[in-house]
């Protein structure tokens, strides 16, 4: 209090001086300061104003030195880089309730050297309010300033239930603003309203008019409860005009904070409405990369992938600066490009990579590949089932591996077998009636064996001409002999065969046997032996339950 | 699915007829010839007793037909089986065509996959290497499966997983049974 008074007489006292000995300096800060009050549309600049118009007088005479003086100081020295230091300034000012004793005060000493430049200023002062109407003029040239920080810093802090605040606020512009057409921010369609955003930044609009336009689209997207395609194309496209527009005026970061922070407020509500953009996304997505902003692509670049929904706007302000929705900016830039690529699959599935773009055409060949995948997979089981050992293998390169490696073992196998049979055999000259004699003889040795026929069939098949059909049948009724007793030996060796079957056991031979019978029996219809052959095809079926699919 | 029993019996019954076949020709066989008349007679009768619905028993019996030698055993098998039973067998005979479609395919899809690759990897350098490693091990591989599996040339992925199954069923029947009589030759020989 003490200090706040001591200032300000010091102002008063310095500010005639100041006036006279630097009115050649004024007109530049006048101007300047003129044009923050321009931009501001908040309470504190007019009170700022007297501030920096009396710092320019404060300069010139070693100008000094109270805590106000100095915090004065960096907006009047460094006003061709305001950004930082307004920002701080404002935030100072702010928190004193000096300024607008102060302003009360410094007008009517002020007013006589202002006054020929400073019509606006001086009504500022006076009313000590919010002044829209500003001379278009001034509104050229847009440096960054601290005005704008100072309403992104309120934005950032603002909770989603002012937002009807904000565009109140905003709405004030936009009619005060002429060729900012379009109506209020609720009542104009969305499309036309930002047909008028992107024609207002496309004139070059200063960058405020960009920034409080493109708040009121996310305000009128947010409010209007459009839904999530339609919110999706129209806030890429005012993202993509604002990021224009940000390239253009270069004030980056305030247009950053100040999109960022709507954007980060807006975003929960959106993620609820819109978990699947769809192809509205992947059109936006188009959209974005067309507009040729290589600065999406930059941040895209170098970020981590999150889950889903995310503000489009906070793409651009990614790589400005750094706010909260980081992860939702690189959200942002991965979803449509997966979306657009895919548009069937869900986005958890497709999130990781994919960033390319594809049309229309792509999206059916990729719901085509995936119909494919799909059978693929199913069958990579059946194969996991067959190659034995390969339950527990997961990935297609490994079980492809195994499948080769069965094939070329059962291939070689073949060949391996082949060839002793050559060797075994002489002649050539198989016969089915040698194979069922040695058949039989193998399965005389096998573990349940009935002895008592083995003498005679030796004797009995040497007696018949080889590879005859029909003198197969005198041996018939050798073989249905041996059936019978075939049957019995099958019988005991069922169990061993519904056991498992993947490696050929001992007892195998038995049932072959009763095959060969079979293959034999088939051809001359011979009815007395079928019960067996049932026996042996029912079990042969169930211990060949995993071969059959 | 047919059971497997039933294909081993039909199998077998092919086997030895074409075996007959060859035997009939009353040629003196050095070992390496019989080995391979009985593998090729093995493989055709094992094609043969399939249902002739897939690519890999086609191809094989008609590289089995087109080589001289084997050619009158081929038709032996095959008339055989046809006297037996007139229902699937006339399906394999009109089976000339697809190896060369397959290899018409063949070069247009290679053509066709080396540009899509390109852009595909221009697309995607964003892509993860190892999804790109994975990519070109499971194509190495598939590529390897194809020249395994007869007819393999032709066939697309997914038909060729199926094309394997078929074939890994069919072989390992054919193994085992080919066993069983090996061993039932040697123990009888031994005796």
């Amino acid at each position: 209090m003490d200090m706040s008074d001591k200032d300000k007489l010091e102002l008063d006292n310095k500010s005639e001086d100041c006036m006279n000995y630097h009115s050649s300096h004024l007109p530049s800060d006048w101007q300047y300061d003129s044009n923050n009050i321009a931009n501001s549309s908040t309470r504190l600049i007019p009170n700022e104003h007297p501030m920096t118009v009396c710092r320019g007088g404060l300069s010139a005479p070693s100008c000094s030195s109270g805590s106000m003086a100095n915090s004065f100081g960096p907006t009047v020295w460094q006003h061709s880089q305001p950004l930082g230091f307004n920002g701080i300034d404002v935030n100072n000012y702010a928190s004193t309730s000096n300024p607008l004793g102060f302003s009360r005060g410094v007008p009517g000493s002020l007013r006589n050297v202002v006054e020929p430049g400073w019509e606006a200023a001086s009504s500022v002062l006076k009313g000590g309010l919010f002044l829209p109407n500003v001379p278009g003029h001034s509104l050229s040239q847009f440096p960054a300033d601290f005005s704008f920080i100072e309403r992104a810093a309120r934005f950032s802090s603002f909770s989603a239930g002012n937002f009807g605040d904000m565009l109140n606020y905003c709405g004030d512009h936009h009619s005060v603003r002429p060729h900012l057409r379009g109506g209020t921010v609720m009542q104009c369609p969305q499309e036309a309203f930002h047909g008028n955003v992107m024609k207002s930044v496309l004139d070059g609009q200063p960058q405020k008019d960009e920034i409080t336009v493109a708040g009121m689209a996310m305000g009128a997207t947010l409010l209007g409860g459009h839904g999530p395609t339609e919110w999706g194309p129209s806030k890429n496209e005012g993202s993509v005009e604002r990021s224009q527009g940000v390239k253009m005026c270069g004030n980056e970061s305030d247009e950053a904070e100040f999109s960022g922070g709507v954007g980060d407020q807006e975003e929960p509500s959106l993620m609820d409405t819109c978990r699947e953009p769809s192809s509205a996304k992947g059109v936006c997505s188009k959209k974005r990369k067309k507009s040729g902003q290589g600065v999406e692509s930059e941040q895209a670049n170098g970020v981590q992938w999150p889950s889903d929904e995310a503000a489009k706007a906070n793409s651009e302000i990614q790589h400005t600066g750094d706010q909260n929705p980081t992860s939702v900016a690189n959200k942002t830039t991965g979803k449509p490009g997966n979306q657009s690529s895919k548009a069937s699959d869900p986005p958890k599935e497709e999130y990781i990579h994919v960033r390319a773009r594809r049309g229309q055409a792509t999206n059916s060949h990729s719901l085509a590949e995936r119909v494919r995948r799909e059978k693929i997979s199913e069958r990579m089981k059946f194969l996991q089932d067959l190659v034995p050992g390969c339950s527990k293998v997961t990935g297609k390169a490994v079980m492809l591996d195994e499948i080769i490696n069965y094939v070329q073992s059962l291939q070689r196998q073949v060949e391996f077998l082949s060839m002793k049979l050559a060797a075994v055999n002489p002649r050539l000259d198989f016969s089915i009636e040698e194979l069922l004699a040695k058949d039989m003889f193998l399965a005389r040795n096998g573990p349940s064996s009935t002895l008592g026929f083995s003498a005679h069939m030796p004797i009995a098949y040497p007696l018949l001409p080889p590879s005859q059909p029909p003198a197969i049948q005198p041996a018939l009724p050798a073989i249905g002999i041996s059936s019978d007793a075939m049957e019995r030996n099958v019988t005991s060796h069922l169990t061993h065969l519904s056991s498992g079957y993947k490696e050929p056991t001992p007892q195998l031979p038995n049932v072959w046997e009763d095959e060969l019978h079979n293959v034999v029996q088939m051809g001359f219809s011979a009815s007395a032996p079928l019960s067996s052959q049932d026996i042996n095809s029912g079990s042969l079926q169930s211990g060949h339950m995993k071969v059959e699919l | 699915m047919r059971s497997p029993s039933s294909l081993k019996k039909e199998f077998l019954t092919k086997w030895v007829v074409g075996l007959r076949a060859w035997s009939s020709s009353s040629k003196e066989m050095g070992l390496l010839e019989r080995k391979k008349a009985i593998k090729l007679s093995a493989d055709v009768a094992m094609a043969a007793a399939t249902n002739g619905t897939t690519i890999w028993s086609h191809t094989l019996i008609n590289n089995a037909s087109k080589d001289p030698n084997s050619k009158h055993m081929v038709q032996s098998i095959l008339t055989s089986a046809r006297a037996r039973d007139q229902s699937n067998e006339p399906s394999k005979f009109p089976l000339l065509s697809p190896p060369t479609r397959c290899a018409r395919n063949r070069v247009r899809s290679k053509k066709v996959l080396r540009k899509a690759r390109i852009n595909y990897i221009q697309r995607c350098s964003r892509r993860s290497a190892a999804s790109l490693i994975a990519k070109t091990l499971v194509k190495k591989r598939t590529q390897v499966l194809k020249g395994l599996v007869p007819g393999g040339e032709c066939m697309d992925e997914s038909c060729l997983i199926k094309e394997t199954l078929d074939y890994m069923i069919s072989l390992r029947a054919q193994v085992l049974i080919m066993q069983h009589i090996a061993k039932v030759m040697e123990l009888f020989n031994s005796k």
